[in-house]
């Protein structure tokens, strides 16, 4: 999966750790979605696309 | 670090204190003490803090975070095969007398440590496999 985690964060000016507050998970977590080392579960996926106010399509892409 | 580990910290240190008083006591403690009934008690008192130790991990395996989940599970996976292949390989070579063969109760005590730090080395590996690009 590709996914826009990062930009979207960038956008608003959070950090890796204000992100993971706001979807109660770890930083690590974060950086590893992030990262794409670690694809999210549908329902983490769901509220990444909820904060973010985006359809989850627009967020999460599948790669190659 | 997060509520969730913070109380697996107040969970876990404290069993593992209490494992590790008991084992050392309780070993001591049977060289001396008669009878079958008081030392099947002695020898069982390591197991409380035990349960307590898998009580701890167990909640923080269930309530921490998917990905944290995941690193816990496929460490547990990788330090369990291979400290119990660990051990299933030198039961073999006491069993040839390649080694010498140390006291029972030596080898079970090394047990517990011994795979708490495979899956403390697997843990390791696995978040460096996960960190940073």
């Amino acid at each position: 999966m590709i996914n826009r985690v990062r930009e979207l964060r960038g956008e608003l000016g959070w950090s890796q750790a204000d992100l993971a507050e706001h979807l109660d998970v770890s930083r690590q977590t974060v950086n590893a979605i992030e990262t794409g080392k670690y694809d999210p579960s549908l329902p983490l996926a769901f509220r990444i696309a909820r904060l973010f106010g985006l359809p989850i399509e627009s967020i999460f892409t599948p790669g190659e | 670090m997060r509520a969730v580990h913070k109380r697996y910290m107040r969970e876990f240190v404290p069993a593992m204190l209490g494992y590790t008083v008991l084992i050392l006591a309780s070993t001591m403690w049977l060289k001396t003490l008669d009878g079958t009934l008081p030392r099947a008690v002695v020898t069982l008192l390591p197991v409380v803090p035990v349960g307590f130790l898998i009580r701890a991990m167990v909640r923080v395996i269930r309530d921490q975070d998917e990905f944290e989940r995941r690193v816990d599970l496929v460490s547990i996976a990788i330090g369990g095969s291979v400290g119990t292949f660990g051990f299933f390989t030198y039961g073999m070579l006491l069993s040839a007398g390649v080694l010498p063969s140390p006291a029972a109760e030596t080898v079970a005590i090394w047990v517990l440590p011994t795979l708490l730090f495979c899956f403390g080395v697997a843990k390791c590996a696995v978040l460096r496999h996960y960190r940073d690009q």
